[in-house]
């Protein structure tokens, strides 16, 4: 190799990680992913400090000052068992992060392999693999999620194992989609004309494309996890009581929907609060990662 | 003729995936950690009881033997028979279907129509507030849970002030409610996609060619560019239909209306687990047929699918 | 020879991310009735944008800075969309792109996408539309055209497709037809049979065609007067025989002998050093003069205008 292509390649070598940091800057530049990451940070703040931002334990009962409203003593009034309101929601913060992240690490790990066997392999092994990627899109997520948290018992691990076990799906086809894509393109022919052997491939140059990918997904897939769960939840199923779930919160407020309406309302005033903030952070990684795709 | 082909190629794809799903759904049950009968009766169940239950529902064959006499249970129309209310599934699931069905196809009809116009409005004027708008708007209702949307409406719009009654499928105009909560989540979901399809066909070379044929720039949009976003715009909506159901699940349990998705949900509470089958059952396959139908569509519209004879 | 369109001074600019991109700096184009008038450069000069221009077909981040597009008197900026969709558009002028793969929709007939050229303009009874309609598509020498009607645009080849555009264009029975790199994405045996039936129609029809390509093998074959156009500006706008014969200004000299001719030996061939400058930051004066082995200092400081050496031969270069 010459001089000069030993340099272009050096220096196409530190454009790569030259390149993570422009996307952080495109990142910085968008207002909305700006906010997003803010409110995600406000969630794990709470989450991680919750006994020192409140007085009160989410358990404690007081039979004597059910279903208050806002008052001085209880910001947010209490439930329907005389708990505070606000102390229940702030660690309901703590559940709401763990479950959603051990969702999307489930489904994340289970799709991310399939997809990349699917796009790698391809002929019978993807045939497989998107038959029952196709057999598991029939059934709509929450509804099968439900039913196999119902049947196993209670418990937010099962509602872990639930949603994970049928929400892969998405992550699945996205990993593979871009992965036929990297396999078809120009370069990676190249490679493979020029000798390269296939782990040195997958190495430098299909991993490393597929990187962005996955760490858009999480923040993606977040948003759908934190509200399935919490539908779960709601609907009865999975997360046992007194355990402060934001979805089987506002599931008790809503039997008490004329007396107390705060109890529902604030707890989806928290999880759209949540949701936001990912939803936020992952159409702003979106942007940085791939300037040209949505916007003109 | 090759019409046929396509179609006949569509079908046999779907038979492998109806028969995942009757394995999916009929594995379900067998997930539990304990005995399903013990589950199915409950704590005060005496050994006759199971045994007789057992050999009712063939719980006692090896496992594949079950499902094969599930299997031919249902192609003769008999999906079990409901522990709690000892009635046959399909009883059940034909009074309730009515209003799972209006309610989806409701939720589903707002989704589409008014996500659709927002999107392709937002490309017809691109950057302008009305594009910011349906972004922004979008963003906002994908970030709500179904089940609050619900609780608030019926809470304000129900309860508060009135405007429309909330007890159950009582006409039209106590579908609104439902079906706005539903299709307000929903259409999130299609304004962006359809945004950013219109966007592309925009920019296509048959758009150009149009205009300089001296085509009025409203039959373009109307005629060449809306055209070829039908294509993804029927895609979306077979995507998004198990999203629907689950949503119209969650408002029938929300505003207390007794129909599919509620049954289905109070079933896996009480362990009733041939409703539970049955239900799941009927879910799947109709989502499954409405892919088909889709596909089917899709081969009207774009000429070049029918030939292909397979999916893009 | 009546004039039927006129260019004067025209410049346009696009918004980019990086700033403004002066692709048209004070382009100058006269067509004359009755011709094929050839607009030739390289890539990136600027050549499909005056033809869009034109049409006023520009992409929504273009800016008009100034100059006058002449129609028979009318200047055609001065129009709004509207009034050049009604009157200008399809009925006056018409254009052909160069990819006809995507000129045409995928969901419709042959027979539709032409017959909405024949309608837009005029009222046609249905009786008398199919046979317009087979009429135009024999014109451009296409085989079966009864059944071709019917098809769709993905089970024709390029070159159909091609005359297809053709067809449609010509059955708005339009004044002007401008050719954007109409045979660049077609093989060279389906260039020639395109070539073929363009000349036909010009003896039958007296049609004006500004036909814009890189190739200066096909404008030999078609055209009787031709722009040279680089980086924005016209440099030379001369007839047909004067190019091979008597080219004047340096670019287009250089143009005409990097060409190969059946008997160039390879010491003939000459290649143009240095390449084409981006349009972001361009040279000041005369855009070519990097390159220019004749530059002298005027040539960095002012811009030449295009000045008649003599009749029909235009040249703007401050050493002629």
């Amino acid at each position: 190799m010459s001089e000069e292509l030993r340099k272009e390649i050096a220096n196409l070598k530190q454009k790569k990680t030259g390149q993570m940091y422009l996307t952080w800057l495109r990142f910085k530049r968008n207002r909305l992913s700006v906010i997003g990451l803010s409110f995600v940070v406000v969630v794990i703040f709470i989450a991680i400090f919750a006994p020192f931002l409140t007085p009160y334990e989410p358990f404690d009962t007081n039979p004597f000052r059910r279903l208050e409203g806002p008052s001085r003593e209880h910001l947010l009034g209490t439930d329907e068992l005389g708990r505070d309101l606000l102390t229940r929601l702030l660690y309901g913060s703590r559940i709401a992060l763990q479950v959603g992240i051990l969702i999307v690490l489930f489904e994340g790990f289970i799709g991310i392999s399939f997809g990349l066997l699917a796009g790698y392999f391809g002929g019978w092994v993807d045939e497989i693999i998107m038959r029952l990627v196709d057999i598991l899109r029939s059934f709509p997520v929450i509804i099968l999620a439900m039913a196999i948290a119902g049947i196993m018992g209670q418990g937010l691990f099962n509602v872990v194992l639930a949603i994970g076990l049928v929400g892969w799906t998405t992550y699945a086809r996205m990993v593979r989609g871009k992965i036929l894509s990297i396999k078809e393109s120009d370069y990676v022919e190249a490679a493979f004309a020029t000798g390269e052997s296939t782990v040195s491939v997958i190495l430098r140059y299909i991993l490393p494309n597929v990187l962005p990918t996955a760490i858009i997904m999480v923040c993606i897939m977040m948003p759908t996890a934190l509200i399935a769960s919490a539908t779960l939840s709601f609907l009865g199923v999975g997360v046992q009581p007194p355990l402060p779930c934001w979805g089987s919160i506002a599931a008790a407020g809503r039997d008490y929907i004329t007396r107390a309406p705060w109890i529902s309302t604030t707890a989806g005033i928290f999880i759209m609060f949540t949701v936001l903030g990912f939803n936020f952070i992952g159409d702003g990684l979106r942007d940085a990662f791939d300037p040209t795709s949505k916007r003109n | 003729m090759k019409k046929w082909r396509y179609v006949i190629k569509r079908l046999i794809r779907t038979i492998p995936i109806v028969i995942g799903v009757t394995l999916v759904t009929f594995l379900i049950l067998h997930l539990t950690p304990g005995d399903p009968v013990r589950i199915m009766l409950g704590p005060y169940a005496t050994a006759e009881n199971m045994a007789a239950l057992r050999a009712q529902y063939g719980l006692d064959q090896p496992l594949p033997m079950q499902y094969m006499t599930w299997i031919a249970n249902i192609t003769r129309g008999d999906l079990g028979t409901s522990i709690r209310y000892n009635r046959p599934v399909t009883e059940l699931v034909k009074d309730r279907i009515g209003i799972t069905l209006t309610l989806t196809l409701s939720g589903l009809f707002i989704s589409v129509t008014l996500g659709s116009l927002l999107g392709i409005l937002a490309a017809l004027k691109q950057n302008s507030w009305v594009d910011y708008l349906c972004t922004f708007q979008a963003m906002f209702w994908i970030s709500i849970p179904g089940f609050w949307l619900a609780i608030i409406f019926l809470y304000i719009f129900g309860l508060q002030l009135r405007w429309v009654p909330i007890a159950g499928l009582t006409g039209f105009v106590s579908i609104i409610l439902p079906a706005l909560t539903i299709g307000l989540q929903e259409e999130a979901w299609f304004a962006r996609p359809m945004r950013a399809e219109m966007l592309g066909v925009l920019n296509e070379g048959y758009i150009k060619a149009a205009r300089a044929k001296g085509v009025r720039y409203y039959k373009v949009v109307g005629k060449h560019a809306l055209r070829n976003v039908m294509v993804p715009m029927i895609t979306m909506l077979a995507l998004r239909l198990p999203w629907v159901i689950a949503g119209s699940v969650v408002v029938e349990v929300v505003f207390a209306w007794g129909g599919m998705g509620s049954l289905l949900v109070n079933s896996v509470l009480a362990r009733d687990y041939p409703v539970v089958q049955g239900a799941l059952l009927i879910i799947a396959l109709s989502v499954v047929a409405a892919n088909l139908l889709a596909d089917l569509v899709y081969s009207l519209i774009d000429p070049r699918i029918r030939v292909e004879g397979g999916k893009k | 020879m009546e004039e039927l369109l006129k260019i004067e001074n025209l410049q346009v600019s696009f918004s980019t991310e990086e700033g403004p991109v002066e692709a048209l700096d004070g382009v100058e184009l006269t067509i004359r009735q009755g011709t094929f008038h050839g607009l030739i450069g390289e890539t990136g000069c600027g050549k499909s944008v005056t033809g869009q221009a034109i049409l006023g077909l520009l992409d929504n981040n273009a800016r008009i800075r100034g100059g006058r597009i002449l129609y028979r008197e009318k200047d055609l900026l001065k129009l709004s969309s509207r009034q050049m969709g009604r009157t200008i558009r399809g009925k006056e002028i018409a254009m052909i792109f160069q990819d006809p793969g995507s000129s045409l929709n995928p969901l419709f007939t042959i027979k539709n996408q032409i017959e909405e050229a024949i309608c837009m303009f005029r009222k046609v009874p249905r009786e008398k539309r199919e046979g317009l309609i087979l009429e135009a598509l024999k014109q451009v020498k296409l085989p079966d055209a009864e059944n071709l009607m019917y098809r769709y645009p993905h089970q024709l080849s390029g070159g159909m497709k091609q005359r297809v555009m053709i067809a449609m264009m010509l059955a708005c029975r339009p004044q002007l037809l401008i050719a954007d790199e109409p045979t660049t994405a077609l093989d060279v045996s389906i260039q020639a049979q395109f070539i073929k039936v363009l000349k036909e129609l010009k003896d039958n029809l007296n049609l004006t065609i500004l036909y814009i390509t890189h190739d200066l093998a096909v404008i030999s074959e078609l055209c009787d007067y031709v722009s040279v156009m680089y980086a924005g500006r016209i440099v030379e706008d001369l007839s047909m025989r004067d190019l091979f014969k008597n080219p004047r200004h340096p670019y287009t000299t250089k143009l005409v002998n990097s060409v190969l001719g059946a008997n160039t030996t390879l010491d003939q061939l000459e290649e143009i050093p240095g390449s084409v400058p981006r349009l972001i930051n361009p040279p000041k004066g005369c855009r070519f003069h990097p390159r220019c082995e004749e530059a002298i200092a005027v040539c960095n400081r002012e811009v030449p205008l295009l000045k008649e050496v003599k009749a029909d031969h235009s040249v703007a270069c401050h050493r002629r």
